[in-house]
């Protein structure tokens, strides 16, 4: 099959995942075409066998978050370790239980970008703490770490009644 | 409680070794604290996939097409989403399409069998089809690896479902479908009268592909994977 037409069939996925990252519709879309873009000039760098999903995440991601160190913004907790991260974990009471109750969007848009985005790979997307791992190029221990705690601030927000 | 949140996490993500999940589903059904907390994880993960999973379902802007190279926005990408692996897992549960199963398969029994050939390939037990005759050794023994292309059965992917059960799609003359392996027989899941006319073959794949990815925990089973489980008698 062609390159063009192994991203077709990527591209409803790939676009899933960029509309968690990005929130908006639009923001997503252009995020999607710019991975597109640069996923066809360095085709070359794709090793025929390996997965094609997986790489087009990963370029996908590393657009993202240039573009939002570009503008200056890091979520809403500027978060560069995640042993500061305040709002999960122990800081989990910070915010009020349950009042983004429904809010999916602006439950995850409270997250901060690291844990967003393995909230997404691993509990939308499906991928396994490896797979994640290897998207995000950190240790399998960084993503169940920032799960863990993007999934405590999600139930938090959201209530229990998730 | 005996489970630390990180396991919880690891079980209800699919992360844990089977005789580490075995142990925290024990231990569930007699701690409701346990059972609430799982119950609490697997509810935001649902959440989450109703909420984003609709965006594959949506229309692919023409814009992405161009860019790829196609013209006509109108030729559907393969579709892997979640709503349809949900439509899926609804149909599979369905009551209604269960009389429709069993309807299809005594039609497909009495119409694509061939009666020359003894024992027909599905039974009934206490309820439940299963895999009998032909259709069961294949379903024990074939590798898809490994079939001559004039095999009277046909596997085609075999998996693992969300109950870690091994599950196998097979196609043959009378009925095409997926067989899981429950104790010591295969419970057939799905069924489809099997077809020779080549267009009704390449439907019934399809159907039967979509099928098995709405079922399928993790990836299909590698060569390597389908040996292994064959050799160990398909147990969990």
């Amino acid at each position: 099959m062609r390159f063009e037409e192994q991203l077709i069939e990527i591209l409803p996925r790939l676009r899933r995942f960029a509309r968690g990252l990005a929130q908006s519709a639009a923001d997503a879309d252009d995020l999607c075409q710019a991975a597109l873009e640069r996923a066809l000039k360095s085709q070359g760098q794709w090793q025929q066998g390996t997965r094609l999903d997986s790489w087009m995440y990963r370029i996908t991601r590393n657009l993202w978050i240039d573009e939002r160190r570009a503008s200056g913004r890091r979520g809403p907790h500027d978060p560069i370790d995640d042993a500061v991260v305040q709002i999960a974990g122990d800081g989990a009471d910070h915010v009020e239980a349950g009042t983004l109750r429904g809010d999916i969007d602006g439950a995850m848009a409270r997250l901060p970008d690291e844990q967003r985005e393995v909230v997404i790979l691993v509990l939308v997307e499906g991928y396994a703490y490896r797979e994640a791992a290897e998207i995000l190029e950190v240790p399998i221990g960084t993503v169940t770490s920032r799960l863990a705690r993007g999934r405590e601030t999600l139930m938090s927000l959201l209530g229990e009644a998730a | 409680m005996s489970f630390d949140s990180a396991t919880i996490a690891a079980f209800v993500d699919g992360e844990l070794d089977d005789l580490t999940a075995r142990r925290i589903e024990r231990e569930a059904a007699t701690d409701p604290a346990l059972a609430a907390e799982i119950a609490r994880y697997r509810a935001l993960t649902a959440r989450l996939q109703r909420h984003y999973g609709p965006v594959v379902d949506e229309t692919i802007p023409d814009d992405f097409l161009k860019l790829l190279g196609r013209a006509d926005a109108d030729a559907p990408a393969v579709d892997t989403s979640l709503a349809a692996r949900r439509d899926a897992k609804r149909a599979r549960f369905a009551p209604m399409h269960w009389g429709a199963i069993a309807a299809a398969l005594v039609l497909g029994l009495t119409l694509g069998t061939r009666p020359w050939q003894g024992q027909p390939d599905i039974a009934s037990s206490g309820g439940t089809l299963i895999a009998a005759g032909g259709l069961e050794t294949a379903l024990d023994t074939q590798l898809a690896s490994n079939q001559g292309a004039d095999a009277p059965v046909r596997i085609g992917l075999s998996f693992r479902d969300t109950q870690g059960r091994y599950c196998r799609s097979f196609s043959s003359s009378g009925t095409d479908g997926i067989g899981c392996r429950n104790g010591a027989d295969w419970q057939i899941e799905r069924t489809l009268p099997g077809a020779k006319a080549s267009d009704y073959r390449q439907a019934a794949s399809g159907e039967l592909a979509a099928a098995a990815a709405a079922m399928m925990a993790g990836d299909p089973l590698d060569e390597a994977a389908e040996r292994d489980a064959r050799d160990a008698g398909w147990r969990r």
